[in-house]
C-alpha cells in the first residue's frame, strides 16, 4: 500500500481529494449544526423568559396571593402546560410559597435579575438523567409584597435530537467523501486516458517504427509539452538510428572492397602454379589491404569510444606552435616529395591532450598534403581568438563544391566519389578529427574560398 | 646448439586459435627463438613450470583456463614468477590492459598487430636491464658517431638533418631487426597512432638518397609488407 501510494498517481490524488471533500463536508456540517443548535437554545430561552413573564403577570392579578395560598393546584394548572416546566416562587424572606416540580429535580437558583430579565440572566443546569436544563429568576409583585419567581426547564428531547442530528451530519460527510473518492478515481481514470494511449504508443516503438509520432490532436494542453518532448526524442532517436544503420551499411561496403581484393587475388594466384616472386607480390599486396583494414578497425573503435566519452583526456597547456612544428616535421618528407612547402606561424597556448591533438593535426595535414596543388605552400597557423585557441591548416587545391563541405567530417565521406583508396586513406580521418574536437569541447570547421581550403580546430581555453 | 644465433631463447606461446598459434610458432622460430606452443592454458602452465622458458606470449581468451588465471598462476609460483609475460588481447578495453598489467604482465598487444611489432616487443622484454647506448655504431662502411651526430660512409661524411639522423640512429641501433612503420613513427616523431604509411616511406626515401643512393653498398632495405631494416648484407 505504501509502495502503491508512492507510485500510483490515481491513488494519491483520490486520497487527497477524498480527504478534502470529507473535511469540507464535516466542516460545513459542524457549522450548520452549531448554527442550528444555537438558534434552538435561543428560542428556548425566549420561551423560558415568556414563561417567567406569564408567571409574573399571573402573580400580578388581584387575588393572586389568595389563590396561591388556598388553591395552589389551580395555580399549578394555569402554570403548567408542559410537564418539564418547573416553577418556584419564593417570598422576600426566602420562604417557599410554591414549587411545581413533578420530577423532583434539583436545580440551582440564580440571583434574581429584576422585573424584566434578559437572556443573559439565564443559567444552565443538568438534570439527574444528564439532560440539559435552563433556569432564570426574576422578581414579581404579589399583592403588596415582592417575591422571586424561578422558572426552569429541562430539555430531555433536545440531547437526543442533537445526537441524531450529529449522526446524520457524520453520515452525510462520510457518504459525500465516499462519493468523492469514487468520482475522483473515475475522473482520473478518464483524465489519464491520454497518458495510457501515450504509453501504448511508446510500447509500439521499435527500430522499424521510429517514424511514428504521438498524435497531438485531442491531447490535453497539460500533456502537450510531454508529448512534444517525446516526439522530439523520437525524432532524435530516428536520426541517430538512421545515421547508425547508414554507418553500418557504409562499414560493410568499406570492408567489402578490401576483402574482395584479398579473396579474389589470392584465389587467382592459387589457380595456377606461380613463381616465388608472384607469391611474394601477392602476400605483400594482401598485407597492404590487411593493414588498411586494421587501421579502419582501429579508427572505428576510436570513434565508437569517443562517441561514448570513453576516451580519457589528459589535457595540459601546450605551446601550439611547437605542436604544429612537430606534425609539420613528421610530414616534411612527404610534402617535399610532392613539391610542397609547410609553413608554421602564429602562436598561443592550447589546452589539449597532446597525443590526440597530434592525431587531429596529423589527419588534417595528411588530408592537406594529399589535396594540395603541387608546388604550393600549406600554412599551419595558431592564434588566440577570444576564449579559444584556433589551430588551422590551409592549403590550395582543387576546389571542393560547397555541397560537399558540410559532409567532409562525416564518416567515409569522400568529396571525390571517383577517387580510389589507393592512397591508403580509410575515409575516417576527418571524422576522427571532429570526434577529438568534440572530446575537447571544441569544434572542427572547414572553410573554402575558391581554391583555398582551410580546416580549423577551435579549442576552448578552460 | 651453440651455433644458433641469440642462443635460441625459449619462448612459450599459449594460444588456442589454431592459425594464430601456427604463425606465431613459425614466425618466432624463423626469427631465431626456440618456440613451445600450448593450445590451452593448462598445458601452457605445465610447460612453463617444467621447462626453461624465458618469455611467455599469452592470449587472454583461452578455453578452460583463461589468460588471467594463467598469469596469476605464473606469478604465484616462485619458479615462474620472474618470466616476462606479453599478453595478447582482441578487446582493446582500458580495463583489460590495466588488469593485465596489474596481474603482473610486462607488456601487451592488441589484435590485430603487426608481426614485426610483436617481435620488437619480445626483443625489448628479453633485453633485460638498461640498454647500453653505443656511442659509435658501425654497419659496413658506415660509421655513426652518436654523440657528435656525425655520419660517414667510408671516408665521405654525410650531412643529415636532425630528423634524418634520428631515423638512421633508430634503424642502426636495431640493426638486423625489421622495424614497422608505426614503430618508426612512434620512436622518431612521437606519433603514437596508425598514421599515413606514406609518411614513413617518404622519410626513409629521403634518408636513402643521402645514405645509400650515392654508394653501391646499400644499407637500408625495405622488407615489403613489414617495414625497414638496416643491415650490411643485402641478400637476406
Amino acid at each position: 500500500m505504501k509502495a502503491r501510494l508512492r507510485t500510483s498517481l490515481t491513488l494519491r490524488v483520490t486520497l487527497v481529494f477524498t480527504l478534502i471533500v470529507a473535511l469540507a463536508a464535516s466542516g460545513l456540517g459542524i457549522y450548520l449544526y452549531r448554527a442550528f443548535a444555537g438558534e434552538l437554545v435561543r428560542r428556548d430561552d425566549v420561551q423560558l423568559l415568556g414563561k417567567l413573564r406569564q408567571v409574573q403577570l399571573l402573580l400580578g392579578r388581584p387575588g393572586a396571593a389568595e389563590l396561591l395560598r388556598t388553591q395552589p393546584e389551580v395555580f399549578r394548572d394555569t402554570m403548567s402546560g408542559q410537564e418539564n416546566s418547573l416553577v418556584r416562587i419564593l417570598a422576600a424572606d426566602g420562604r417557599l410559597l410554591a414549587d411545581i416540580n413533578a420530577l423532583g429535580e434539583h436545580y440551582p437558583v440564580p440571583p434574581s435579575a429584576g422585573a424584566a430579565p434578559g437572556t443573559a440572566a439565564i443559567a444552565a443546569w443538568t438534570t439527574r438523567r444528564g439532560d440539559p436544563g435552563r433556569v432564570v429568576a426574576g422578581s414579581a409583585r404579589l399583592g403588596t409584597g415582592q417575591v422571586t419567581v424561578v422558572v426552569a426547564r429541562a430539555y430531555a428531547e433536545r440531547s437526543a435530537m442533537f445526537a441524531g442530528y450529529r449522526r446524520q451530519i457524520a453520515g452525510a460527510a462520510a457518504v459525500s467523501a465516499l462519493a468523492a473518492a469514487l468520482l475522483a478515481a473515475l475522473m482520473l481514470r478518464r483524465g489519464l486516458q491520454p497518458l495510457r494511449s501515450m504509453a501504448a504508443h511508446a510500447a509500439l516503438v521499435r527500430p522499424g517504427t521510429l517514424g511514428r509520432r504521438l498524435d497531438l490532436a485531442g491531447m490535453p494542453s497539460e500533456l502537450r509539452p510531454l508529448a512534444d518532448a517525446i516526439n522530439a526524442m523520437l525524432a532524435r532517436l530516428q536520426a541517430g538510428y538512421v545515421r547508425l544503420s547508414g554507418f553500418s551499411a557504409d562499414l560493410a561496403h568499406e570492408f567489402r572492397t578490401p576483402v574482395a581484393n584479398l579473396l579474389g587475388q589470392s584465389q587467382v594466384m592459387l589457380a595456377q602454379a606461380r613463381s616465388v616472386a608472384d607469391y611474394e607480390a601477392l602476400t605483400v599486396s594482401n598485407v597492404e589491404e590487411l593493414e588498411r583494414l586494421a587501421r579502419m578497425i582501429d579508427s572505428m573503435l576510436f570513434l565508437a569510444r569517443a562517441e561514448q566519452d570513453e576516451v580519457a583526456l589528459q589535457r595540459q597547456p601546450l605551446a601550439a606552435l611547437d605542436e604544429l612544428g612537430k606534425v609539420a616535421d613528421f610530414y616534411d618528407g612527404m610534402a617535399q616529395e610532392r613539391g610542397l612547402a609547410l609553413a608554421c606561424s602564429g602562436g598561443a597556448t592550447v589546452l589539449a591532450d597532446a597525443a590526440l591533438l597530434r592525431r587531429a593535426l596529423a589527419n588534417l595535414l595528411s588530408n592537406a598534403v594529399r589535396h594540395a596543388d603541387e608546388g604550393s605552400t600549406i600554412v599551419l597557423h595558431a592564434e588566440r581568438q577570444g576564449e579559444r585557441t584556433v589551430l588551422s591548416v590551409t592549403n590550395t587545391g582543387k576546389p571542393v563544391a560547397p555541397a560537399h563541405l558540410a559532409h567532409l567530417f562525416a564518416r567515409f565521406y569522400r568529396a571525390d566519389a571517383a577517387r580510389s583508396d589507393a592512397d591508403g586513406s580509410t575515409g575516417l580521418g576527418l571524422s576522427i578529427v571532429s570526434a577529438i574536437m568534440a572530446l575537447h569541447g571544441g569544434e572542427a570547421a572547414v572553410q573554402a574560398d575558391g581554391r583555398s581550403m582551410r580546416f580549423s580546430l577551435a579549442f576552448p581555453m578552460a | 646448439m651453440a651455433l644458433l644465433p641469440e642462443h635460441a631463447m625459449a619462448i612459450l606461446v599459449i594460444e588456442d586459435e589454431p592459425k594464430t598459434g601456427d604463425y606465431l610458432q613459425r614466425g618466432l622460430g624463423e626469427s631465431g627463438f626456440a618456440v613451445r606452443l600450448a593450445r590451452n592454458g593448462r598445458d601452457g602452465l605445465f610447460i612453463a613450470r617444467e621447462e626453461e622458458i624465458e618469455l611467455v606470449v599469452l592470449d587472454v581468451m583461452l578455453p578452460r583456463m583463461d589468460g588471467w588465471q594463467v598469469l596469476e598462476a605464473l606469478r604465484a609460483d616462485p619458479a615462474t614468477e620472474g618470466i616476462p609475460v606479453l599478453f595478447l588481447t582482441a578487446r582493446d578495453e582500458v580495463e583489460d590492459r590495466v588488469r593485465g598489467l596489474e596481474l603482473g604482465a610486462d607488456d601487451y598487444l592488441v589484435k590485430p598487430f603487426a608481426f614485426v611489432e610483436l617481435l620488437a616487443r619480445i626483443r625489448t622484454l628479453l633485453r633485460r636491464g638498461p640498454v647500453r647506448e653505443e656511442e659509435l655504431i658501425r654497419i659496413g662502411d658506415m660509421e655513426i658517431d652518436v654523440l657528435r651526430r656525425r655520419v660517414r660512409r667510408g671516408a665521405q661524411p654525410v650531412v643529415l638533418t636532425a630528423q634524418e639522423f634520428a631515423l638512421l640512429h633508430l634503424l642502426a641501433r636495431r640493426q638486423g631487426q625489421v622495424l614497422s612503420r608505426s614503430l618508426i613513427a612512434s620512436q622518431v616523431w612521437d606519433m603514437n597512432f596508425d598514421s599515413d604509411t606514406n609518411v614513413i616511406d617518404a622519410a626513409v626515401r629521403r634518408l636513402r638518397r643521402k645514405i645509400d643512393d650515392p654508394f653501391t653498398d646499400k644499407l637500408i632495405h625495405t622488407r615489403r609488407g613489414m617495414g625497414y631494416v638496416c643491415e650490411q648484407d643485402a641478400a637476406r
